[in-house]
């Protein structure tokens, strides 16, 4: 339960357990050309640790579980795009329990008299499909506002004890562990953060039954099962595409 | 507070009596079969046995708190889904990151911005739309697809320092699973691979 009127960073050291002295976000590296404001906002307006790498899957991690992806306004209004953005939210949905959008109003260039938008059927189409898919969606008028956004999404996933709360950049010999579990399919970069923090070996994880994975790399039980699945498969040299790998369309 | 359980035929909409004549109930009519009952309480629309909308116009944002009660009410004292609609325009614009706040990150419901009726009407039909279409037909529902999972365990071998194409297919030839891999012994590695790569991975 979400405890209102816990406005300030502040606060957060209070919470029992807490080790990190502040909130952490990761951001996936395209982010820093297409929303340099929103992480610079991140940090200094609001104080939080924006850790920059390779998400590839979201534009941002923001706890062990909500995967929050930036589109513009624009995007959600051509249809040309919707297989494009289809693809990439049912991606995040095999790798996240929760998804929020945050829709972004496009920037129009100062001089420039915007176009009289007309919300169209198609717009609010995509608005109910989201809806129904269970994905939440906030609305930002721009990147400043996006960053506000993201630090209240942290703030709730902290509460309700799902921050992220290990190091986020690990050095040496993890980091090559690091490599091996973002390979493994469906697993986030959290997790496999966590993965490199909680367990001393891949030895140790692939003997790991399914409830120790889950609570290890904080993981859902059904994902921690999938990863279970994955380290135990017996490989099948006959069921190896050639040429590989055949992208399923 | 009745939020009770209210039957919505399929296909239909049952809307508050309060809408009865208005812009947005004109709009809704022919679109979708409007049905208009008494004492739906704190709902203004309900799209379906489990899904209802609660509309905030301009002047309920610029009058005050009442529809923030409103809406804590509601999500107290329901176990439905609520989609909540908001005018949002030039005037109502300074309150929206306020609403937005309690509605989805307080309260978890949904909220969407709409510039006015005849919007919100347009919205609420692509809802009901939605709400009719078969769950496979939702471009934004993620299907279980479970191809081979042979590939991506490749690329996983090939991330061990030391082990490129040929010897992880040799490995797991040999062993079968990452498990079993990592269980190996040095001794059974170097059957394999040569000493140093088996020490390599052995170590890893």
């Amino acid at each position: 339960i979400p405890v209102p009127g816990l406005p300030s960073l502040a606060g957060i050291s209070r919470v029992p357990g807490d080790h990190s002295p502040s909130l952490c976000i990761l951001a996936d590296s395209r982010e820093i050309s297409s929303g340099p404001q929103v992480i610079s906002c991140l940090r200094a307006v609001h104080g939080l640790r924006v850790q920059v790498c390779s998400l590839g899957t979201s534009d941002y991690i923001v706890s062990n579980r909500l995967a929050v992806d930036r589109v513009f306004q624009s995007e959600l209004q051509s249809p040309g795009n919707r297989n494009k953005l289809s693809q990439r939210l049912q991606r995040l949905q095999g790798v996240f329990e929760r998804i929020c959008v945050v829709v972004e109003t496009d920037r129009v260039r100062p001089g420039v008299t915007s176009r009289s938008s007309q919300r169209t059927q198609y717009y609010d189409g995509v608005l109910a499909a989201l809806v129904q898919a269970g994905i939440r969606i906030l609305f930002s008028s721009c990147q400043e506002q996006t960053a506000a956004l993201l630090k209240e999404l942290a703030l709730l996933e902290h509460r309700k004890d799902a921050a992220i709360q290990v190091p986020t950049e690990p050095e040496g010999h993890r980091r090559d562990l690091l490599s091996f579990y973002l390979s493994i399919p469906n697993l986030s970069y959290g997790a496999a953060l966590n993965l490199c923090h909680s367990f001393g070996s891949i030895t140790a994880v692939a003997n790991s039954s399914g409830a120790a994975l889950a609570a290890g790399a904080r993981l859902s039980r059904p994902q921690a099962e999938q990863l279970h699945r994955f380290l135990c498969h017996d490989f099948d040299p006959q069921l190896l595409p050639q040429p590989l790998p055949a992208k399923d369309k | 507070v009745t939020a009770g359980s209210i039957v919505v035929p399929y296909g239909h909409v049952i809307g508050n009596e309060k809408w009865r004549g208005s812009e947005i109930a004109q709009r809704l009519q022919g679109k979708v079969r409007l049905i208009f009952e008494d004492g739906l309480g704190l709902v203004d629309f309900h799209l379906s046995n489990r899904t209802c909308i609660l509309l905030i116009s301009e002047a309920d944002l610029v009058a005050g708190d009442e529809f923030k009660r409103r809406l804590v009410r509601f999500r107290n004292g329901s176990s439905l889904r609520g989609i909540v609609i908001v005018e949002k325009t030039q005037i109502s614009d300074q309150y929206y990151l306020g609403v937005q706040k309690l509605v989805v990150l307080e309260l978890g419901m949904v909220l969407l911005p709409v510039a006015n009726q005849g919007e919100a009407s347009q919205l609420i039909i692509q809802l009901v739309r939605e709400q009719s279409r078969a769950g496979g037909a939702n471009p934004f529902v993620h299907r279980q697809r479970a191809g081979p999972a042979e590939p991506a365990v490749l690329q996983a071998v090939l991330h061990i320092p030391g082990v490129g194409r040929t010897k992880a297919l040799l490995l797991l030839q040999r062993f079968g699973s990452i498990r079993r891999l990592c269980n190996a012994p040095v001794s059974e590695l170097e059957h394999v691979v040569g000493q140093t790569v088996a020490q390599q991975i052995y170590t890893f």
